[in-house]
């Protein structure tokens, strides 16, 4: 079986599409031309709005074998997914492929439509049950293809993924299409995700709740690119948008690691005047993110920019100045979406700037440094954020591999050990980013750097912080739990991790047994 | 060695394992993992190379583990089968020295965090909580019936996890409430010192000191353990100094708040703890060993916590109680010299210096004489201002 670049075993095809192995993170040179939707007109007095959801779909067109495709800002919170699936099975349209940005627990019932013959393939992140489901062997006539938030937008962006009927949830929209997710009683952030897809869907739905006088502004969704708009009971509820642990962490393992990585990017003289940075939303990140707002105060430097997913934590670092302009693409709590909606400096991008690798400039190779998490890292610095170490799909890309692909330093904050499985391995189980991008790795042990950036190590000894190789992490943990078994991963592939570019970084295969 | 009862130990919360021993015909291992197949037949051995160590027949041993590390799995393995066969004895057997260096009499001891020495849940990373002293707790911390089983737990911990540069302590019960039978273990699991609360009189010390000397040797300890004196009760403040002076093996004597003022019934105030504190520091520093503060018992109160620290340092201790791991950086923080004084450690150093090279016998700086104690106050100053801060 031909390998990539990174050694692991992509096969020619999958289920009939052929895969592109990945040649190493910047080796992919673009060719053709960027995608785009039908050309369509329109006369003035045309109505757009539908009578009903169920209306709007015969409207579009919508067959056996399309492709349907949503945003996630609602997170938990989404009502859009299923409400449209289940439209669907009422008017008899099946085989369909689901192209979300992604999929959380409350899309659970999913599974039973994927039973039906509904849902037949799912491109897009899995959060949570959906994931396991597939992991188990559900029955999805294709495996999902997982691509980071700058992949999928490349993918519809240069034709790779055609998406028949976009459907957008907008918490404000105006009955010509205008629509954003700011304002309303349901307002859930940005919404940008879908804006690649209002280009070029061949047909486009905005579902709203909240039906505005013309224009709704801002136009996140623009006019000329919205065939109908439809109103809904509910689009989405706001209070999902807080998933996981969105609040400072007080473990002290966890601080402490928080504080190692600021430490790390000081000493690497990346606090200063002017800086950048990336914080993911998940507890340690939040620390390292309060640990480095007390240390920027103290130092009185500023930074030129951060980049979201937004909380109140980085909100609050706007207000005070130490922020200069958030560049926000997802809000994960109320005070984010609030500030977007009254702050100028906090500015909502789509994908595309953040960090499409077929364009000609990403917000995230503008970034000084950034913290991320990941379930396991690997000798060569490669991380898994897709899988758990017994082989299970349970969580999506998110910006991983576009933060790291751009910051000049990465740094992945991990524990040496989850329960009693050590996080630093021989090999991940999945590579989703390559140890290429990969600068430094914290956990509570100590810093790894990689070997690629002595620059780095250099700077970490002379500050007297604790450099530690990842396999003396690795020892010290497996000192206190063993080796363990792994998987034996058997031919069937029920996951597929693209690189940002479109090319395969690995795929995940069904467990078989253990040794 | 044959099981006579069933017997349980351990719990099923994060990080531990409970293990039930249950006697019968033949020996039967079953395990039941969170991670699923891929450590279970790891455990499952685990538990025979050690039921094969103590010779175990007629026993049959279920392990429910969330995430606990192999010496949690083999310390309430032991606590399952000692309450099996209905005695500690059988297990008061040397372990693998780990690889630990000894600690010397005067080294910082900023902070000295208590963990309870039952608990897998917090222990699981106390390797890198990183204070001077981490106290394993098993007095306050734990109920009676869990006693036997965080002995074990304590001996296992401390021989197989690596503490760094953290000097090692045991907070065992006096010797008269069980506290004989924590050494009977722990002594085994190789920790720098033993610390002794409800201390009164130096007989106690001399006792502990006594049983130390016998336990070292049957557990093949490669240095004397340190003994660190609990003074919590008026009588032992005014018996500070004769304490203090017991045995060369004391290092430090820890003040501890809450017990001396129900005793003499006064509120916890910075006044009613004065003259105790004040006293036991001149007892301390009069007998050549440190004094280390109580506990600050509001973990969510920082500044209160610096505060008082600040108040404890300026008395003249060496460092203070902590009872979470938080609390460590605002206490190496304010114990660590200030500026001005490692500025004036370094003048002392440099007369010294330039003193020693002329040849000179007499040293000055800013216009006093620098003796040998001056000397040594500038050279620990540089010693623990080298160490760095860490506070955030």
């Amino acid at each position: 079986m031909p390998t990539n670049a990174l050694g692991r075993e992509i096969p020619d095809a999958v289920a009939g599409r052929p895969l592109r192995p990945y040649p190493g993170a910047f080796a992919t040179v673009p060719t053709g031309r960027r995608a785009g939707g039908p050309l369509k007109t329109i006369r003035p007095g045309a109505n757009k709005v539908a009578p009903s959801l169920d209306e709007a779909i015969r409207r579009s067109g919508l067959r056996d074998g399309m492709t349907i495709s949503f945003h996630h800002c609602f997170r938990d919170g989404d009502r859009l997914v299923l409400q449209v699936v289940e439209a669907c099975a009422r008017l008899g349209i099946g085989d369909l492929r689901l192209f979300p940005t992604a999929l959380f627990p409350c899309h659970e019932p999913l599974v039973r439509h994927i039973g039906d013959g509904v849902v037949t393939r799912i491109e897009g992140s899995l959060n949570g049950p959906i994931g396991a489901f597939i992991s188990r062997g559900g029955k999805l006539r294709e495996p999902p293809i997982l691509r980071s938030h700058g992949g999928r937008w490349r993918a519809v962006a240069c034709g790779e993924v055609e998406i028949d009927v976009a459907f957008i949830a907008a918490s404000e929209a105006d009955p010509y299409g205008n629509a954003n997710g700011i304002h309303g009683p349901h307002a859930c952030g940005p919404i940008s995700f879908s804006v690649v897809d209002s280009w070029c869907a061949d047909h486009v739905v905005v579902v709203t709740d909240n039906l505005a006088p013309y224009p709704a502004v801002p136009p996140t969704i623009e006019q000329g690119y919205v065939d109908q708009v439809a109103v809904v009971d509910q689009v989405g509820d706001p209070a999902g948008i807080v998933t996981g642990t969105l609040r400072v962490t007080r473990s002290p393992t966890a601080l402490r690691i928080a504080k190692l990585a600021v430490d790390a990017v000081a000493a690497a003289g990346l606090i200063r005047e002017g800086m950048s940075f990336q914080a993911g939303a998940g507890g340690t990140s939040l620390a390292a993110q309060e640990i480095l707002a007390r240390k920027m105060a103290r130092a009185g430097v500023h930074a030129a920019f951060a980049i979201g997913g937004t909380t109140k934590y980085l909100v609050a670092m706007l207000k005070e100045g130490l922020v200069r302009t958030i560049l926000d693409g997802q809000a994960f709590d109320g005070e984010a979406v609030q500030s977007l909606r009254t702050n100028p400096r906090h500015q909502r991008i789509t994908p595309g700037f953040y960090a499409d690798y077929n364009s000609l400039g990403c917000a995230t190779y503008m970034l000084d440094f950034a913290f991320l998490g990941g379930t396991e890292v690997d000798l060569d610095f490669n991380v898994n954020v897709n899988t758990h170490s017994d082989g299970q799909l349970l969580h999506g890309i998110g910006g991983h591999q576009d933060v790291a692909a751009g910051a000049r330093v990465t740094v992945i904050t991990m524990p040496t050990l989850r329960g009693r499985v050590p996080v630093i391995r021989d090999q991940v189980t999945t590579v989703t980013t390559p140890g290429e991008v990969i600068d430094l790795v914290v956990t509570e042990r100590g810093i790894a750097v990689n070997p690629r950036r002595p620059d780095l190590a250099e700077d970490l000894r002379r500050a007297g912080l604790p450099v530690r190789t990842l396999e003396e992490m690795k020892a010290a943990a497996e000192r206190l739990v063993g080796k363990g078994k792994s998987p034996i991963w058997g031919d069937e592939i029920v996951g597929v991790i693209q690189w940002r570019d479109g090319t395969v970084i690995d795929v995940v295969r069904k467990v078989e047994g253990w040794a | 060695m044959r099981p006579s009862r069933e017997a349980l130990a351990g719990t099923e919360e994060r990080s531990d394992a409970l293990v039930r021993v249950r006697p019968g015909e033949g020996r039967t291992v079953s395990v039941h993992s969170k991670t699923g197949p891929m450590y279970e037949d790891h455990i499952a051995a685990l538990v025979r190379t050690l039921l094969d160590g103590y010779g175990v027949v007629g026993a049959h041993v279920e392990v429910r583990e969330a995430g606990a590390y192999d010496h949690v799995i083999s310390a309430r393995l032991e606590a399952a089968l000692s309450r099996s066969v209905g005695s500690e004895e059988p297990f008061r057997s040397p372990l693998p020295p780990p690889s630990r260096e000894p600690t010397s009499r005067d080294r910082p001891r900023r902070s000295r965090l208590y963990v309870p020495g039952g608990n897998a849940r917090m222990l699981a990373f106390a390797d890198s909580f990183g204070p001077d002293c981490l106290l394993l707790d098993l007095e306050d911390a734990i109920a009676l019936p869990e006693k036997d089983s965080a002995r074990f737990f304590v001996r296992r911990a401390l021989a197989a996890m690596d503490f760094g540069a953290t000097e090692l302590w045991v907070r065992i019960n006096p010797l008269d409430a069980g506290g004989a039978d924590d050494l009977a273990l722990v002594v085994a699991g190789h920790p720098h010192g033993i610390c002794l609360p409800k201390v009164e009189d130096p007989s106690q010390v001399l006792a502990l000191a006594d049983l130390l000397s016998s336990f070292e040797e049957a557990y093949s300890v490669a240095w004397p353990l340190w003994i660190m004196p609990i003074i919590e009760s008026p009588q032992g403040v005014l018996a500070a100094a004769a304490i203090a002076r017991a045995s060369e093996r004391v290092a430090c004597l820890a003040f501890g708040a809450e017990d001396y003022t129900r005793e003499v019934g006064a509120e916890r105030s910075r006044e009613a703890l004065l003259w105790a504190r004040s006293q036991l520091v001149a007892s301390a520093k009069a007998s050549g060993v440190q004094a280390s503060d109580t506990v600050f018992p509001n973990v969510e109160d920082e500044e209160g916590l610096r505060e008082e620290a600040r108040q404890a340092r300026d008395l003249g201790f060496d460092g203070k109680g902590a009872i979470h791991p938080l609390q460590i950086a605002v206490i190496h923080d304010t114990f660590a010299p200030r500026a001005d004084e490692v500025a004036w450690a370094r003048g002392v150093l440099e007369a010294a210096a330039a003193a020693a090279k002329e040849g000179r016998g007499a040293v000055a700086h800013e216009g006093r004489m620098v003796d040998r104690p001056v000397l040594e106050r500038a050279k620990r100053i540089l010693a623990q201002a080298g160490e760095g801060s860490d506070a955030d």
